[in-house]
């Protein structure tokens, strides 16, 4: 077993653990944070996406035990309390949530994109997104989201 | 998943890391990026059910870093993809692999796999293979005893066989600054445009002069059983003249060559006439773009 100390959702935690369990497991069974979902497993899907240092990395393919003074946001972290970040206010307006089983992973990549590239164009957007399988909305409503999200942040 | 456990260690240093591989056995892997560690342990695969430490390497600053080192450009072992994306050295000096970097996984995987981490395993299908042949990179391994640096080419031995010792590590990829007359264009065939194993690889580098080919690097992946570098080919094409019909005939010289390594195989007929449109297309942009 070992300790970890890390940085999650913005507050310091430790937890003890197996050290080669995945952190994907990690959050979900250790935190209950089970908005991060599995897909593939394999890298693949991105469902697993979460940040770690601000960067969008599959929570698959990472071991808990790599974290240790890190920081990790997950999609938990994305909104503050009940109210929703603009990520989410507008994926909900655009109607870029369908079954939802995506929709973690595409918010936090398009958060990643939204804090480095304030301004995208289209080709970047989905490039940040290529890593996040969505098998029933449609890409459509999604890009649009993040699109009207980077116009109405630049205007702040 | 498992139930035995599997100890991690994390050096701080390189000394420290060697210190850990200098009694190490089979049990003992590297795990920088994880993208094939994890899940090749989630999946139980044969190559980690003896696995009993990991050793991961991402708190190394020796094998970090980006910087011009004897007119090479050396790249440390664990430098991710997005951080040799971000980085203009390797965009104006090495442009065949900022592309063939920007073609791998998604952003979530370019975030954590690394170089070398894309060759120490010798799968036929590591991306950025076939341009560091091209670009005749080299390869710094050392060991608590020993320091070598070998050719890539050297480097990888056969499939998923490498001349790296379990007493070892990759510390540094250093690679050549080519002139500037040096043209070239790295291809990428895969089932989509991102997150997929490439099925196709090609990286050309020619240096034309006065119409003639003065030199020319051409080598594959993915196609061949490990990426390799064509050098049958490359005599047959220095020192002509480049025209269409020459390039034709090389595309197609290119195919026999490819068949010769690998024997005729049930997707031949579907990859040979486009590995030969593809690399014949390759010369034509490479011979505009030199004028």
């Amino acid at each position: 077993m070992i300790t970890l100390k890390f940085i999650l959702n913005g507050k310091e935690v430790s937890i003890t653990t197996e050290p080669h369990i995945r952190l994907l497991d990690l959050l979900r069974d250790k935190f209950d944070l089970t908005g991060t979902k599995e897909g593939c497993g394999v890298g693949e899907c991105g469902a697993c996406t979460v940040l770690m240092n601000g960067r969008a990395v599959n929570s698959c393919l990472a071991l808990a035990a790599q974290v240790e003074g890190y920081e990790i946001v997950t999609i938990e972290g994305i909104s503050n309390g009940d109210v929703l970040s603009p990520l989410q206010k507008n994926f909900l307006l655009h109607g870029a949530v369908q079954c939802g089983f995506c929709t973690p992973g595409m918010v936090l990549s398009a958060a990643a994109l939204l804090d480095q590239t304030p301004n995208p164009t289209e080709e970047e957007i989905k490039d940040a997104i290529a890593g996040n399988l969505c098998r029933c909305t449609g890409y459509k409503q999604i890009v649009d989201a993040i699109k009207e999200t980077a116009k109405e942040l630049q205007v702040k | 998943m498992r139930s035995t456990t599997i100890e991690i260690l994390f050096p701080r240093n390189l000394s420290e890391a060697l210190s850990i591989f200098s009694d190490a056995k089979e049990n003992l892997k590297i795990i920088a990026g994880g993208t094939d560690v994890v899940t090749g342990i989630q999946q139980e695969s044969k190559r980690f059910i003896d696995t009993e430490v990991l050793v991961d390497i991402n708190r190394i600053p020796e094998i970090k870093g980006i910087e011009v080192r004897k007119k090479k450009i050396s790249v440390g072992a664990a430098e991710t993809f997005s951080d040799i994306l971000r980085n203009n050295l390797i965009q104006n000096e090495l442009p065949l692999l900022w592309k063939a970097c920007s073609s791998i996984g998604s952003v979530q995987i370019r975030n954590r796999a690394t170089i070398a981490g894309n060759f120490v395993n010798n799968a036929p299908c590591a991306d950025t293979v076939p341009v560091l042949l091209v670009y005749n990179a080299t390869v710094e391994i050392e060991s608590l005893s020993s320091k070598r640096e070998i050719s890539l080419q050297e480097f990888l031995q056969g499939p998923y066989k490498t001349q790296l010792n379990v007493n070892e590590i990759v510390t540094r990829i250093n690679i050549p600054i080519p002139s500037k007359t040096f043209v070239g264009d790295f291809y990428k065939l895969g089932r989509r445009r991102a997150v997929s194993i490439s099925r196709i690889t090609l990286a050309v580098l020619m240096d034309m002069r006065g119409g003639i080919i003065d030199e020319i690097r051409i080598a594959s992946g993915a196609v061949t059983p490990i990426g390799a570098r064509l050098t049958g080919l490359e005599k047959f094409a220095e020192g002509k003249e480049v025209n269409d019909r020459f390039f034709k005939t090389l595309a197609s010289k290119m195919g026999e060559e490819i068949i010769k390594i690998t024997g005729l195989r049930w997707s031949s007929e579907y990859k040979l006439p486009v590995v030969q449109q593809m690399f014949y297309q390759l010369l034509k942009s490479i011979e505009q773009r030199s004028l």
